[in-house]
């Protein structure tokens, strides 16, 4: 036993209002208002913006240090007012012995100890551009820079890599992202993807993100994302952050989870939307963001309703009333709305798996 | 509160939002309905939804109450007032860096902060890269660094202690805004971190007392870390005054455990005697939250121990990290078993990090509460907590299903929460039952017989060692059981024969005879058996 059919005459229509228990669904917000992004820098890594700044896509923000270690400095060799984050560099006289880690010619200023210094220095850095339009709100070296972007934000579950831009496709094998069966094989990848964020059906394996960063392509957008696939990632990730020539930077957006799921409706319809668009996805908080303000995008309807998790999961139907209490499969009881999926007779959901859009 | 005739009292979880109805009928307050959503949910429109279905439920009583006006019935009534509210709402979990000069130095204030509520993140100095230590103290998601060293600092620590202050003054520095508690003998450097953040510090720095001060040793500490993370007005905090009221109210032990989605509580409780205070014990753990944020390997193990479902560690890291986005999700099926094996493994956590409550004699209630439990049927809860909290002894189990005891422990008034309590206790505890725990039962094919009399007569039932024996006894019954054991076993006291009152409950009379600690198969398969075994008999609504 699941989930149960409607057998009676009476509607549930006819006994509640049809909006009456919606305010219990939990409400998913399809798009956001501006948010601040949050570019994380480490110690050593080297902001090149400053709080007021306004930054355009492709900007450099930041220089980051792919090799920090810690160097401590001989006496005297930093000005008598050096404070915890600035900029040392090398003085031009030759011989300067460091007292602990191999010589360097610059590093950020960590801490006093001592009477010497010790600095975060390296010998490679890579820039850290800004994928998307803002102003700058905060630069704390060695924490971060807080950036207020331009233009409207489809928030994630996670993202993975680092932060990207590019132009936003319609990836999926089947040409239906909106499919449970949508998904990305690595096969179907060529090099015509260079530069674009995919958007992909319900799941991707790490061989066809793995072979998609291999393409030029800047990013991928999924429904959900599997932990095996997502560990074997986070380790090409790895490897090669540790590489000697990078590519590009690439993310992972995840939209819902773990699970196999279409991407939601409303959801899917801001995608369609963007096509052709430059967007960006960004890591912290994990969103896609894009800044198309002639973009107009149709609430869906009210009472429109998609079961995320459960029996029903990916399917979208609308809210038909409370059902109360229920009992469902495994011998449990849930509170329950009856949905009604296309032309079918209304079903009994637990409201736990459901959500609506505003 | 003033003189009201009803209230609504709310439990706003991480995971699960609850209202319950409480009014007052016949001179004492009664639970009248309660709702338990997934959260986040306005808590207007869950009072709402409690109030119209106890209007329709019987309007002749709500509007005695002040719920309803005079006009229309049923469903379609008016709510005339919305009652007063006491809320609980869950602190959103902090993040606290323990550090120190070596690990031996800093395992007990470790221990100290994972036992006051804390996620905690730990670093040292020594033979470690200081790049480490400060990237830890940097992380945008810590709110507090506890250093703390040896009062004096042990000989292994000496050499380390001064870069260690350089290095959280360097860090301080960076993030002014950080509260940084300074224990043991790193109060030393207070003028230095002090001077660190210039005029711009706008977080606090706190001496602490060293890890080992206080009586008992480490209480002076914990108490310090638990003023830090939210004082009084934590609902965790709350629920153990509510379990010391209790416990005073039904003179009687109690204890009280709760696993919810970013942490779980012990709190101990024995009645107040000879005019003394009650005596309570509360420890938070953060890590015994249903599931962490990111299921690692150990994770996935430890709820892996539990699970009846036959899932790879891959599935079952994915369904992890499902439960975790959406707590609520997919319950319906197999997912209220796999949310009962994540609640046991985080029960376990809870144990094994409370060990000094484990040492304390076993108590004569024992209630249950949270939101991992919120889906499972009250017998299956009743054997959840037997398989992890295992003490020789007998003991009564109740469930606090309408997640009251957090909302009534926020009563400011000591002696308004212990009246409110009194009129509350049978309608907020669900009897589940009562677990006989016998310690010291040795293999064989008859540990001996049991003899349970109650009012509808008696029963006698074989004692298989091992095993677990199901004796019906409906909730409100009291009944007499008398065991007659072949060896020598521990139930209180050592014997062969004992005679323990047993209160009935939605398990009734469970007694367990198997291991203590319980042991289970190292196959996955024959533990999945076992455990399916166990639970068939107690999880009596599933899909046979």
């Amino acid at each position: 036993m699941t989930s149960r059919r409607m057998t009676t005459d009476r509607t549930p229509a006819d006994r509640y209002a049809p909006e009456a228990g919606l305010d219990l669904v939990h409400r998913r917000a399809v798009l956001d208002g501006p948010i601040e992004v949050n570019f994380r820098l480490a110690p050593g890594d080297r902001p090149l913006v400053s709080a007021g700044d306004a930054i355009v896509p492709g900007a450099q923000i930041a220089e980051r240090l792919r090799d920090p270690r810690v160097v401590e400095l001989p006496p005297g060799v930093t000005d008598d007012g050096a404070r915890v984050g600035d900029r040392w560099t090398a003085p031009d006289q030759p011989g300067t012995r460091f007292r602990r880690g191999s010589a360097t010619g610059a590093g950020e200023l960590l801490y006093e100890h001592g009477g010497h210094w010790a600095i975060a220095g390296g010998d490679h850095q890579e820039p850290l551009d800004s994928p998307l339009a803002g102003v700058v709100r905060d630069v704390r070296p060695g924490i971060g820079i807080r950036v207020q972007a331009q233009g409207r934000v489809l928030r994630g579950v996670e993202a993975l890599g680092d932060p990207t831009s590019g132009r936003l496709s319609l990836g999926s094998d089947r040409g239906d992202h909106r499919h449970p069966a949508g998904g990305l094989r690595s096969t179907s990848l060529d090099v015509g993807l260079a530069g674009t964020i995919l958007v992909i059906g319900s799941r991707v394996d790490a061989e066809a993100l793995t072979r998609a960063r291999a393409m030029g392509v800047r990013g991928v957008i999924v429904s959900g994302l599997a932990g095996k696939e997502r560990r074997d990632f986070q380790g090409s990730e790895a490897r090669q952050r540790a590489a000697l020539h990078r590519l590009p930077p690439f993310a992972v957006l995840v939209l819902d989870g773990a699970h196999r799921r279409p991407i939601a409706g409303p959801v899917a319809a801001v995608l369609e939307g963007l096509v052709g668009s430059t967007v960006a996805i960004v890591i912290d908080p994990p969103a896609l963001v894009f800044d198309e303000p002639g973009l107009e995008l149709t609430p869906p309807p009210a009472g429109h309703i998609r079961v995320r998790s459960g029996e029903h999961a990916g399917r979208e139907g609308h809210w038909a009333g409370l059902a109360g209490m229920r009992r469902f499969a495994g011998g449990t009881f849930l509170e329950a709305g009856w949905v009604a999926f296309g032309g079918e007779a209304p079903v009994a959901v637990p409201l736990a798996d459901l959500e609506r859009f505003v | 509160m003033s003189d009201p005739r009803a209230f609504l009292a709310f439990d706003l979880g991480a995971a699960t939002s609850s209202a319950a109805l409480i009014g007052r009928l016949a001179h004492r307050w009664r639970l009248l309905g309660s709702l338990a959503l997934p959260a986040p949910i306005e808590p207007d429109v869950l009072a709402r939804e409690v109030i119209r279905r106890a209007v329709a439920a019987d309007h002749g009583m709500a509007r005695a109450i002040g719920l309803a006006s005079g006009n229309g019935t049923g469903a379609a009534a008016p709510i005339a007032t919305m009652p007063p509210q006491l809320i609980a709402r869950s602190i959103a979990p902090q993040t606290m860096v323990v550090c120190a000069a070596t690990e031996r130095a800093r395992e007990p204030y470790l221990a100290a902060a994972r036992m006051t509520g804390w996620r905690t993140r730990s670093a040292i100095l020594d033979g470690s890269d200081p790049l480490r230590l400060i990237a830890a103290l940097l992380a945008a998601e810590v709110d507090v660094v506890l250093v703390g060293a040896g009062d004096p600092p042990g000989p292994d620590e000496r050499q380390h202690v001064e870069e260690l202050a350089a290095v959280v003054t360097g860090a301080v520095a960076r993030r002014p805004e950080l509260t940084v508690i300074l224990a043991g003998a790193m109060s030393d450097h207070l003028g230095r971190i002090e001077a660190a953040g210039g005029g711009d510090r706008r977080g606090e720095i706190l001496l602490g007392p060293a890890a080992s001060a206080g009586d008992p040793p480490g209480s002076a500490l914990r108490e310090l870390l638990d003023d830090v993370r939210g004082g009084p007005n934590d609902p965790r905090r709350a629920a153990g005054r509510a379990a010391s009221a209790l416990a005073d109210v039904l003179d009687r032990r109690i204890e009280l455990i709760e696993i919810g989605f970013d942490g779980g509580l012990r709190a101990s409780a024995s009645p107040a005697v000879g005019g003394a205070d009650p005596r309570t014990t509360v420890s938070i753990v953060a890590d015994a939250g249903l599931v962490p944020i990111d299921p690692g390997d150990e994770t996935v193990d430890r709820v892996m121990a539990w699970t009846t479902l036959s899932l790879d560690r891959h599935r079952l890291r994915d369904r992890l990290r499902e439960l975790r986005i959406s707590p609520w999700g997919g319950i319906a099926g197999d997912g209220a078993r796999l949310r009962l094996a994540a609640a046991r493994a985080a029960l376990a956590i809870l144990v094994e990090a409370t060990p000094e409550q484990s040492a304390l004699p076993a108590p004569d209630l024992l209630i249950v509460a949270g939101g991992a439990f919120a889906a499972a049927p009250g017998p299956a809860i009743a054997l959840a907590a037997a398989d992890v909290v295992r003490r020789p002894g007998a003991v009564a189990l109740a469930y606090d299903h309408a997640r009251l005891l957090g909302p009534l422990g926020m009563i400011p008034d000591g002696g308004e929460r212990r009246q409110a309590l009194s009129d509350l206790a049978d309608d907020v505890l669900t009897p589940l039952g009562s677990v006989v725990i016998p310690g010291g039962i040795r293999a064989g094919t008859s540990a001996g017989r049991l003899t349970v009399h109650a009012g509808i007569g008696a029963s006698e039932t074989d004692l298989v060692p091992g095993g677990l024996e199901l004796v019906d006894l409906p909730p409100g019954e009291v009944a007499t059981a008398e065991f007659q054991f072949r060896d020598m076993v521990r139930l209180g006291t050592r014997g062969h024969r004992f005679a323990v009152d047993v209160s009935g409950g939605l398990g009734g009379l469970l007694v367990d005879l198997r291991d203590v600690p319980l042991r289970l198969p190292e196959r996955a398969e024959r533990r999945r058996e076992l455990l399916e075994a166990w639970q068939e008999s107690l999880w009596t609504t599933r899909d046979r």
